[in-house]
């Protein structure tokens, strides 16, 4: 349960500050440790900026979700949002310029269907990559294995993501047996679905617990398609009399739906730009020799286009 | 072992030990007459003092002739020096010998030693000469110490060998003691059946007898016989009981006080069961038994038949989702 996960002791945050300030030190670390190895043509202008890294990290972000939705056999909600949790709780501690974001989304992928039960043998999922050549996908499997334990190792072994989904179809059954006010609750589920997808591309997983997004997500689709909800929390919530519980919950959706609005699709020029210098980064400084060069080996960039 | 038995790795010969039936091909034959041993495997193997192997008819052979040597290594040897083999590997026998024969005249015991030092050096002694004399190294040597040894502790020894005998005839006591326990017993329970046996015969043939003579019904007859037959069978049972036992299988008499340290009395505070309170930072979740007559569960896929098999119930889903949706709800961060 949500209420003694790790999710909530260990990565639930206060506010949007806190996680700026963890990607911002991340940045730091990895620029103090490349300017102290004292490699030559190491200099401040190399490397990436903490906002330009987020401008990738949202760029491979969005690919991590595309992979996840073409992949065969289809995978379940929840297997995707704890593949895109993985990915943004390993990056809140990581820079993107030690870790290349292409291996990572895919061990992240990986991982999730493995935690989630979603079972998937390893050449099916290479078999997902399907630009590559048989050899290819050889290759791309060796590296998730190779970075695989780096992964669990800084989710700090806390593999157990609570996603929205569940909170989702419980409210949605309370909705129905509880509350009769709202006649058909069915007719929201696709707009609440969609709610739910955006919502994983924000930092709300880091900030809010899912019950508190799911219930945002249906409060919304409802004032969106004009029917009135809001007796529910007062009512069947029974928090007529909890005043500040109520404007705490109101204050929390309100913020979730403003981090929503926030997030936009990162612009192309300026990714090519910020990719350039992320390779460079890579090639030059990168540790491990069995990296990819160039973006069109895994062949995604079709999809997301 | 005869033959390849692969069941019982022991080093045991012998027909009774080995259970399988196919063992009758041995494994060595007797090196003279070769072919008998595979022909009659009831025959035995004797070893002699040098350590080889000979077949019984072999052994009569070579002594009937008068001529006392070995087929193999050629020494002199005396009938009586043959013994039945007891182990597979004849070298083993002999060994077996070699060692009784040093063990009677270096039998001191651990308790004549002042600590373990040594003892450990004295049976390490003995190991050693026991080693030459089977590998046949230094046999000369060997012997004079042997002899040096026997000279010097006499009195030792002969007091070691009475102490030995004094043993060994108690422990034939005591194991005399049980064997006749053990047949009184045996034949006690045989009287008992045999007594038993004949009551029943006894009645079978007074019931037989009377349905001849008496003018009562037979049924009556039948049922009184049923009614003696199950009486006897009671009292049969009754007798097994009374059987007292008055001491306990380790010799302990039943009854007796034992007497034991004093236990301290631990005196300490009494255990109050207080249920676990979990903050699910939201609203209460109706019980799991509720559900159906709250209505929750007529918005849940029902189970088909193959789930509920398994023990899954649509009420186990319904739950699980309503908690997941209340957990946190109110929570304060965020």
């Amino acid at each position: 349960m949500f209420h003694i996960s790790s999710q909530k002791k260990y990565w639930t945050f206060d506010n949007e500050e806190s996680l700026e300030q963890l990607r911002y030190e991340a940045n730091q670390k990895y620029r103090n440790k490349m300017l102290a190895s004292g490699k030559p043509g190491v200099s401040d202008a190399v490397f990436l900026e903490a906002h330009e890294e987020n401008v990738l990290f949202r760029h491979y972000e969005k690919r991590l979700l595309d992979f996840c939705n073409a992949f065969k056999p289809v995978m379940p909600k929840s297997v995707v949002g704890t593949a895109i949790m993985y990915f943004r709780r390993f990056y809140l501690n990581n820079s993107l310029m030690e870790y290349h974001p292409r291996t990572i989304m895919l061990i992240c992928a990986y991982l999730s269907c493995k935690v989630d039960e979603f079972n998937v043998s390893s050449t099916q999922f290479v078999g997902n990559l399907v630009q590559e050549s048989a050899a290819g996908q050889e290759r791309a499997l060796e590296q998730i294995l190779e970075y695989e334990l780096l992964l669990i190792q800084q989710l700090n072994f806390h593999l157990v993501v609570h996603t929205p989904y569940r909170p989702m179809e419980g409210l949605l059954i309370d909705i129905k047996t509880r509350y009769p006010l709202l006649e058909n609750p069915e007719s929201l589920r696709k707009s609440v679905d969609d709610f739910l997808t955006r919502v994983t591309l924000t930092d709300s997983g880091l900030l809010f617990p899912p019950s508190q997004i799911a219930m945002t997500a249906i409060l919304n689709s409802a004032s969106r398609a004009g029917l009135s909800m809001e007796s529910y929390l007062t009512e069947c919530m029974g928090l007529k009399e909890d005043k500040e519980t109520l404007l705490k919950m109101y204050d929390a959706m309100r913020r979730i739906k403003s981090l929503m609005k926030k997030y936009e699709l990162p612009k192309p020029d300026e990714v090519n730009a910020y990719k350039v210098k992320l390779e460079r980064v890579h090639a030059d400084f990168g540790t491990n020799s069995n990296m990819y060069r160039g973006e069109s080996v895994y062949g995604l960039h079709k999809i997301n286009k | 072992m005869k033959g390849r038995c692969s069941n019982s790795p022991g080093l045991i010969r012998g027909k009774e030990n080995c259970q399988s039936d196919l063992c009758e091909m041995d494994d060595q034959g007797c090196p003279r007459c070769k072919t008998t041993k595979y022909r009659n495997p009831s025959l035995k193997l004797m070893v002699n003092v040098c350590g080889h192997t000979l077949c019984e008819s072999c052994v009569d052979m070579l002594f009937v002739r008068g001529s006392g040597n070995c087929v193999q290594c050629d020494t002199p040897l005396r009938k009586s020096n043959f013994r039945v083999q007891l182990f597979e590997d004849p070298a083993v026998d002999k060994e077996v010998e070699i060692r009784k024969k040093v063990l009677k005249i270096y039998n001191k015991r651990d308790f004549d030693f002042s600590n373990l030092r040594e003892y450990n050096d004295y049976l390490e002694r003995v190991e050693e000469i026991v080693y030459n004399l089977t590998n046949n190294l230094e046999v000369e040597g060997t012997k004079q110490i042997m002899e040096a040894y026997q000279r010097e502790n006499r009195d030792i020894i002969q007091k070691n060998k009475a102490k030995l005998t004094r043993e060994q005839e108690e422990l034939e006591e005591l194991l005399l003691l049980e064997q006749q326990g053990n047949e009184q017993r045996r034949l006690e329970t045989l009287q008992e059946e045999q007594r038993q046996l004949q009551a029943k015969r006894k009645s079978k043939q007074a019931l037989l007898d009377e349905l001849e003579r008496s003018h009562v019904p037979a049924t009556i007859l039948l049922a009184q016989h049923k009614d003696r037959a199950a009486q006897l069978e009671t009292q049969i049972e009754k007798q097994k009981q009374v059987v007292k036992t008055t001491i306990f299988s380790t010799g302990i008499p039943m009854g007796q006080t034992v007497s034991l340290l004093t236990v301290n009395r631990l005196e300490e505070v009494l255990y109050h069961y207080q249920p676990i309170h979990m903050h699910t930072y939201g609203p209460p979740v109706p019980e799991l038994e509720q559900l159906g007559r709250l209505g929750y569960l007529n918005h849940v896929r029902t189970a088909q038949p193959q789930d509920m098999a398994g023990g899954y119930n649509s009420g186990l889903a319904c739950h699980r989702a309503i908690q997941d949706a209340f957990s946190g709800l109110f929570h304060p961060l965020g």
